[in-house]
């Protein structure tokens, strides 16, 4: 357990993008606040009950959109950048096994960098809240409150960190697969060997079942994990009704991909233990 | 006491190319190992297999495990620095010392920080920022912390300039080696290294040559110059190398009495590198 404490903060050393990438996107939205047009703001019916909803929605979606795209360019270069710099070897001269190291990228990827930003989505949208609420006198800041919405958007995030990590776990696997194996380029391989399989399926087979597939792994995700859409302006549905808890874990399909992302990060930690520099 | 690495057959295939070729070698505790051969000998192969970052066929035992599949309990005891400068660029010097003290149980942090402060390189650098050269010493400083029965070397001080070079041979035999440890260090440049070692193993493509103590080697091998009108005589004893040295000749030869060499010339025991060449020059004819 030590060892992984280890492994985290030395990722966190070396990846300043884990908090610097959620304080960029912070500042930007605290600066809009601060001189930004007040007119949209203020144009938006404060009195209707689902100003804070849509308010948090919109920066929690903001932060989590921007965290993924990051996760995905971590894993994807996690395994690799070490083998092109040579550091490879001083790692590999320490008492760690490739499983810790494999799983601690993994970890950091599916829970360290969502919980950053986790945070840095809370403090924002309070602070914004607040600079909101003085500059238009609107009562957004307030409207965080009604009905519990506040506490519903922290268990709506902890809900999709949960679920997300275990929903593209196949994808995180093929990531970190990649950029165990490839001598070069690792988002350009992460996406070639499926576009060829793509076109030989479409032009010479006639089937899609690749596309099929990954599409809804990559756009299912909404679907897989909640109840429909979350109505806006529909206030007595709350966060919690939201969530589909017994369809996510009843789905086959989360089950399949929890067991295809556990074999792609067996096959990762094989290709790691053969693998030195490049 | 059974050897501290001891390889039967060792091998080791890239594609159609042969690394390693049935090499069998074996090393002793409280030795200092020179492994020596040309570019593409199969060194670093043979390094790589006995570190665990490779598999191999044959058998290899590094101090009583099989390295590729107990690497992490290897590393317990043994370390090595795979050339210099693989300490990442964005790593600074105390973050280098609190990770290793982190996750390695037998690393003393107070001797790594004595080391660092002699060498006067300050916490808070980056390696990005330090030379080659003190890049080096920081490596040292962390792996002569570490109380670790064996020490692997490959191509150590490559690209160092002559001083740096000095002073890591120098920390190396004075700060570190003693009879409990022992050092295995690759190098083309055998001259540098050649007062430090005790034995020598000789590789070429992807075979052992010589695996032997340098005490031994001064008993069994003997280069006498021979003047030109004793060389007829002195070729009979079959010399395995000949070089031409101003005007006269210097015939090696292995296993033969001193007593009788001497009738035909000046002896001196070769210098490991006169005998590597010797010996690799041998096979290339």
């Amino acid at each position: 357990m030590n060892n992984y404490a280890w492994l985290i903060r030395r990722e966190i050393w070396e990846r300043r993008a884990i908090w610097l990438v959620p304080a960029v996107v912070s500042a930007v939205l605290i600066l809009l606040a601060l001189f930004g047009r007040t007119q949209f703001i203020s144009d938006v019916p404060m009195e209707s009950p689902y100003v804070g909803k849509v308010y948090l929605g919109f920066i929690g979606g903001l932060f989590l959109t921007v965290m993924m795209l990051y996760s995905t360019l971590y894993l994807l270069d996690c395994l690799y950048d070490d083998r092109r710099d040579r550091s490879v070897l001083f790692w590999k001269s320490l008492p760690i096994s490739d499983t810790d190291t494999v799983l601690s990228k993994l970890l950091v990827a599916l829970i360290a960098i969502p919980l950053v930003s986790f945070v840095a989505a809370d403090v924002t949208s309070l602070i914004v809240a607040f600079i909101v609420s003085i500059r238009a006198r609107s009562m957004v800041g307030g409207a965080l409150w009604e009905g519990g919405t506040w506490l519903q958007m922290q268990g709506l995030w902890m809900y999709v960190i949960v679920t997300a990590a275990i929903w593209y776990l196949p994808v995180a696997g093929w990531c970190l697969m990649v950029s165990a194996w490839v001598k070069r380029a690792p988002m350009l391989w992460s996406v070639l060997p499926l576009l060829v399989i793509y076109l030989i399926e479409r032009f010479f087979l006639g089937t899609h079942y690749l596309a099929e597939v990954l599409g809804h792994r990559l756009g299912g995700y909404a679907q897989a994990a909640f109840h429909g859409s979350w109505k806006v302006n529909d206030v007595t549905t709350t966060a919690w009704q939201f969530m589909d808890i017994r369809g996510f874990f009843g789905n086959p399909a989360t089950w399949i991909g929890l067991v295809v992302g556990a074999a792609m990060i067996v096959a990762t930690i094989q290709m790691r233990m053969r693998r030195t520099e490049i | 006491m059974a050897p501290l690495i001891e390889a039967r057959n060792l091998s080791k295939k890239y594609g159609s190319h042969v690394a390693l070729d049935n090499a069998n070698l074996s090393v002793e505790a409280g030795r200092i190992v020179g492994l020596i051969g040309p570019n593409g000998a199969g060194k670093t192969s043979a390094l790589r297999a006995m570190l665990g970052l490779t598999t191999y066929e044959g058998e290899l035992r590094v101090l009583g495990r099989e390295p590729f599949r107990e690497r992490t309990a290897l590393m317990k005891e043994a370390c090595f620095i795979a050339d210099v400068a693989v300490l990442p660029s964005w790593l600074r010097v105390d973050q280098a010392v609190d990770f290793v003290a982190g996750v390695h149980p037998r690393f003393r942090r107070e001797r790594a920080m004595d080391f660092l402060s002699k060498a006067q390189i300050g916490g808070k650098r980056r390696m990005r920022e330090l030379s080659k050269g003190m890049k080096t010493q920081v490596h040292l400083a962390l792996t002569m912390a570490i109380d670790a029965k064996l020490l692997v070397l490959d191509e150590p001080t490559l690209g160092l300039d002559i001083l740096a070079r000095r002073s890591f041979y120098d920390a190396l035999v004075n700060d570190y080696m003693d009879e409990t440890r022992t050092i295995v260090i690759t190098t083309h440049q055998v001259e540098e290294v050649e007062n430090l070692l005790t034995d020598a193993i000789f590789i070429d493509k992807g075979r052992i040559v010589l695996d032997s103590s340098l005490d031994d080697i001064a008993q069994r091998y003997c280069a006498v110059s021979v003047t030109a009108d004793r060389l007829e005589a002195a070729r009979a004893l079959k010399p395995f190398y000949e070089r031409h040295v101003l005007g006269k000749t210097v015939l090696y030869f292995e296993g033969q009495e001193r007593g009788h060499l001497s009738e035909f010339g000046e002896l001196h025991t070769p210098t490991i590198a006169d005998l590597f060449v010797a010996k690799l020059s041998r096979g290339a004819s």
